[in-house]
């Protein structure tokens, strides 16, 4: 079982990690942060959050370039360098890796979604809400099944 | 009117599909995907009458009430269980990290546990009451 102090130590750490923007967190800082050596930390860490530290810092920064792309007008370079990573290479590769496309590709369909938006509405309605996905998963998937059941009944 | 449906959310959907059938035992009942993200909900195996679906956390103020629920030590779901000393055993062998471990408190028997999505979540095992 964690200690609730242990807990509350994992908790700080992964805080410091989402924060880290300026200067990268290694995990030997992170891992002291929350009283433990880096071994034994990134085993609780991940049983905790179901991912390595580093991993996590990735997906978080990356989060972040998400709702940047799709809200603001600020360059790919500047938004990689807005959320921590230091190379553009580097931003690119795990963003296409995690998040299958291109930053550009990303914030060109993210406005073409939101189009019909207000500029300060965009990074909300980038995010969906609680439920919203269903209404248009369910209605997508009619309009894609549709014609297949259109040409099995003409059959 | 009935209770059908219910919501989580995850930080990550691929991950907490995996989390949630192979680590919890629940089954993949649907898969649509929405854009980047998908309209995805498990049920209990056995049980194909309430949904839980696994929605995405990126809207910010869900982000935000999720971190200080989870920061708070709060649970966002339970599940009922019949053995709960035997599902926790089951699950700290499979590696899943507990806030509280199993307690009796009144008529249920809980425990919490991360389901490495950014929630907590109490498992309880209601106490069979005698009558008679």
């Amino acid at each position: 079982m964690q200690a609730a102090s242990a807990f509350q130590r994992l908790c700080r750490a992964g805080d410091l990690l989402r924060a880290a923007r300026d200067r990268p967190v290694s995990i030997r800082e992170a891992a002291a942060a929350a009283g433990m050596s880096p071994f034994h930390f990134i085993r609780r860490f991940r049983a905790l959050f179901g991912e390595t530290p580093h991993q996590f810092l990735i997906r978080a920064r990356l989060d972040r370039a998400k709702r940047l792309l799709a809200s603001s007008d600020r360059s790919v370079t500047d938004v990689c360098l807005e959320v921590g990573f230091t190379s553009l290479g580097s931003f690119s590769d795990q963003f296409a890796r995690r998040v299958g496309m291109a930053p550009s590709v990303y914030r060109r369909q993210a406005r073409a979604r939101h189009a019909d938006r207000p500029r300060g509405a965009r990074d909300a309605c980038a995010a969906p809400g609680c439920l919203t996905l269903m209404g248009i998963a369910f209605a997508t998937f009619e309009k894609r099944e549709r014609p297949v059941a259109g040409r099995l009944r003409r059959s | 009117m009935r209770i059908k449906l219910t919501s989580i959310m995850v930080d990550d959907q691929e991950k907490a599909l995996r989390f949630y059938t192979s680590v919890f035992g629940f089954v993949k009942k649907h898969e649509i995907p929405v854009g980047e993200f998908k309209w995805l909900t498990v049920v209990a195996p056995g049980r194909n009458d309430l949904e839980l679906s696994l929605e995405p956390n990126v809207n910010p103020a869900a982000k935000a009430f999720q971190e200080a629920m989870f920061r708070q030590a709060i649970p966002l779901a339970a599940f009922e269980v019949d053995d709960i000393d035997a599902e926790v055993r089951r699950l700290k062998a499979a590696g899943v990290a507990f806030t509280t471990d199993v307690t009796r408190m009144g008529p249920v028997t809980i425990a919490v546990c991360s389901d490495t999505c950014g929630n907590l979540i109490q498992l309880y095992q209601p106490v069979a009451i005698q009558v008679g």
